[in-house]
Order: structure tokens, then C-alpha cells, then sequence
């Protein structure tokens, strides 16, 4: 398979910098996949799972926030926040989780509370289920 | 005697050595903090740049599309985000970017939002119209708090409360030379070579969507990075005003140590002196 070059670069550092085969993210509007010899493309991110293809071998992650990009096949991805599958601490999305729930089922949250309660609830769920993919 | 007398002296020098280890202590915990900020900006630099250049490649070949980030409206008002230090006692750090925003901004129409209690402090005192002192602490920001501001800013220039975003950091050049500068946020300025590159990018799902959710991750991920370099800058900055400021207690202090023995010396003499007359 044709590989290209890959680069994940996070605000907390360079996460990958090396040949891929393939690449699947979660943006806004659903998953994109790339493949060498894509065409030039910008997407904006979501909430998901990551999959990267290296040398033939799947690696997961949950990939949150940011933008994809490919330009003259170059893929860089520029997330928010990324953590391999095997680095996540599930212990820490568990108590996010409960924090958040917390907050959702109390009636005297004001708006902004609920607006992010209710996004780091979706991280804990993301981070949770890609825990699952080591 | 002569001039001083010893008993004031070594007051003098007593209270100079506990300066010292004030300033030398100050200095040490600058340079472990100094060692931490300098990791972050070291692994915080390539995301700073790699979106940076994504945006100014996106910027430069969407001929094909308006977005209200790109339009340059005459300025009637402008934001000013300053980012500066929570304490004082770091040499020209603090006074030297207040300096730069305060000759930026004269006479015209802006508002600052300030970032660490010195700025917050300052342009409280002075008159200067604040847009929120929440964020006084820049000790305390992290990256998600990066991401809400640069989400209600987008929000406000889009509603069209400011034509123009800038932000005023310190640039850590290295651990010895730090300065001050300012830059544009909003609207963004694409460079100047369109021809260069193919322009067939395809936007998923089109490009002013991607536009709307990407300028403000963009702004978040450079408002971070001017945290970093900012918070790195501050330490620097201390540590070398705290490491000249022992510096200097030492001098003072070799030379009250001399003027001390001096006058020790020239009171045994005297002494000596009168009792030899006296005999």
C-alpha cells in the first residue's frame, strides 16, 4: 500500500511524525478517510475515535477538536487534545464522567455549566470507548 | 573614628545579606519554573506554527469564498489582548509590554482584555476600558479556557463589536533576551503570493463551515502559545533581574566589608595611639 507522510502535532507536543497508510478521523460532518494521493482537503474535527494505519497496523485514539488537513500529500493533524488508545486514563474519563452527569441532573446549573458539562461528558464517552480499542 | 561608625556598618551589611538570600532564592525558584515554561513552549511551538501555516495556505488560496474573518473593516474599535505577568519584581518584563500596548493604543478606540494581575492592575488604574478581568491570573489559564476565550471573541468581532483583534506577549527569544510584540489576529491577512500552489482544496463540508470552525481553534491554539511563550519570558525575566540583583548585594556588600574593617582598624589605632600618649 502507498503510504504517506503524517504529522500529529498537539498543543502538549508532537505526537507523530513518520509514514502512514492510511488515516480515518471523525470530523463535524462524519468520518473521512485518507489514503495516499489524496486530493488537497481541510476538514474541521469532531469528537472520535482515530485510526491510523502503520506498516499494516491499526492504532487507535480518541481525537478530539482541531483540523485535518492534506496538502500535497502531506497529512498533518492538528487536534485539541489526542491520546493514543493505550494512554488513555480511563479512571480519570470514569470521574469526568460522574463529575458531568452530576451537573446535568441538577436543575440549578446555569446555562454555561450545562453547555460544558455536557461537552466534557462527550469526551469521557469518547475516551472511554476508544479505551476499549487497545 | 572615622565617618561611620562600625556598629552602623554592620547593620548595614546584615541587612543586605538577608536581601541577598531573598534575591537568591527568588532567583532559584525563577529558574525551576523557568526550566518547566521552557518545555512547554518547546512541545507547544510546532502545533503554533503547523496551524498557523495551514490557516495562511487556506487563507491564500480560497479565492473562491468570503468569510467575515477575512474582510478588513475600517476600524472602528479595536481588541487588544495583553499578555503579562501576575508579580512585579522581573526587571522591564511587565513594564516594557504595557509600554508597547499603552503607545499602540493612544488615540484610538480600544478596548483591553487583560491577561495576569500587573495588566489587569494597570489599566484598571489608568482608565483603560476592560473587556472582562476574568482572566487575571495568567498563572492559572489553561489550554481549555484558551478555547472559550477565543470562542466569545470570535463571537464579539463577528457581531461586529470589534474590527480588528490583536495581542500583545512577550516573545521568548531565548533564556537572556525577551521581547515585546504585538500582532493581528483578526481579520486575518493572507499573504501576498496567490499565485503559489494548486488552489483545489476540498472542504468538507464546504469551505465556510470550515472557515467558522476553524478560526476559532486557530485563535485558541495562538492565544495558548502567547501564554507559553509569555509565561517562559516572565521567568526569564526574573531570573535574570533576581540573579543581577544578588549580583549587585554582593558587591555592596565586599565593599561595606571594607569600609567596615577600615574603620575597625583606624578605632584600634586610635586607641593604641592614646594610650601610648598617655603613658
Amino acid at each position: 500500500m502507498n503510504s504517506f507522510s503524517l504529522k500529529i502535532v498537539t498543543p502538549d507536543g508532537l505526537f507523530y511524525d513518520d509514514k502512514a497508510q492510511e488515516l480515518i478521523v471523525r470530523t463535524t460532518t462524519g468520518d473521512l478517510g485518507l489514503l495516499a494521493g489524496h486530493m488537497n482537503c481541510v476538514a474541521p474535527l469532531g469528537m472520535g475515535r482515530a485510526t491510523v494505519v502503520i506498516d499494516g497496523e491499526k492504532r487507535y485514539a480518541a481525537c478530539i477538536g482541531g483540523m485535518v488537513s492534506m496538502m500535497d500529500g502531506q497529512v498533518t493533524l492538528v487536534p485539541t487534545t489526542f491520546e493514543w488508545a493505550d494512554a488513555i486514563d480511563v479512571n480519570r474519563a470514569e470521574k469526568s464522567e460522574q463529575r458531568a452527569n452530576k451537573i446535568l441532573s441538577d436543575k440549578n446549573a446555569s446555562d454555561t455549566e450545562i453547555r460544558l458539562a455536557e461537552a466534557r461528558l462527550k469526551r469521557a464517552l469518547v475516551r472511554k470507548s476508544v479505551a476499549n480499542f487497545k | 573614628m572615622a565617618g561611620v561608625s562600625t556598629k552602623e556598618i554592620k547593620n548595614r551589611i546584615r541587612s543586605m545579606e538577608s536581601t541577598k538570600q531573598i534575591t537568591k532564592a527568588m532567583e532559584m525558584v525563577a529558574s525551576s519554573k523557568l526550566r518547566r515554561a521552557q518545555a512547554q513552549v518547546v512541545a507547544s511551538r510546532p502545533y503554533f506554527e503547523l496551524l498557523s501555516a495551514a490557516i495562511a495556505k487556506i487563507a491564500s488560496t480560497g479565492q473562491d469564498f468570503s468569510s467575515p474573518y477575512l474582510t478588513v473593516r475600517p476600524v472602528k474599535k479595536t481588541a487588544y489582548i495583553v499578555i503579562a505577568g501576575d508579580r512585579g519584581l522581573a526587571g522591564g518584563y511587565n513594564s516594557n509590554l504595557i509600554k508597547l500596548v499603552m503607545s499602540e493604543i493612544e488615540g484610538k478606540d480600544a478596548a483591553v482584555l487583560p491577561i495576569g494581575k500587573k495588566a489587569v492592575d494597570y489599566f484598571r488604574s489608568h482608565g483603560v476600558s476592560l473587556l472582562t478581568a476574568d482572566y487575571a491570573l495568567a498563572e492559572e489559564i489553561t489550554l481549555g479556557d484558551c478555547f472559550t476565550l477565543a470562542k466569545s471573541l470570535c463571537k464579539q468581532y463577528l457581531s461586529g463589536e470589534f474590527d480588528e483583534i490583536c495581542i500583545a506577549y512577550t516573545n521568548f527569544v531565548s533564556v537572556l533576551s525577551q521581547t515585546p510584540a504585538t500582532r493581528s489576529l483578526l481579520p486575518l491577512q493572507p499573504e501576498k503570493d496567490r499565485s503559489a500552489g494548486s488552489s483545489d482544496i476540498l472542504y468538507e463540508p464546504d469551505s465556510t463551515t470550515v472557515f467558522e470552525r476553524i478560526i476559532p481553534e486557530y485563535l485558541g491554539g495562538v492565544l495558548y502559545g502567547a501564554l507559553c511563550e509569555s509565561r517562559a519570558s516572565e521567568q526569564a525575566a526574573r531570573r535574570t533581574a533576581m540573579d543581577s540583583a544578588t549580583q549587585n548585594a554582593e558587591d555592596m556588600i565586599a565593599d561595606l566589608s571594607l569600609q567596615f574593617n577600615r574603620a575597625r582598624q583606624a578605632a584600634i589605632t586610635q586607641e593604641i595611639t592614646e594610650i601610648v600618649a598617655g603613658s
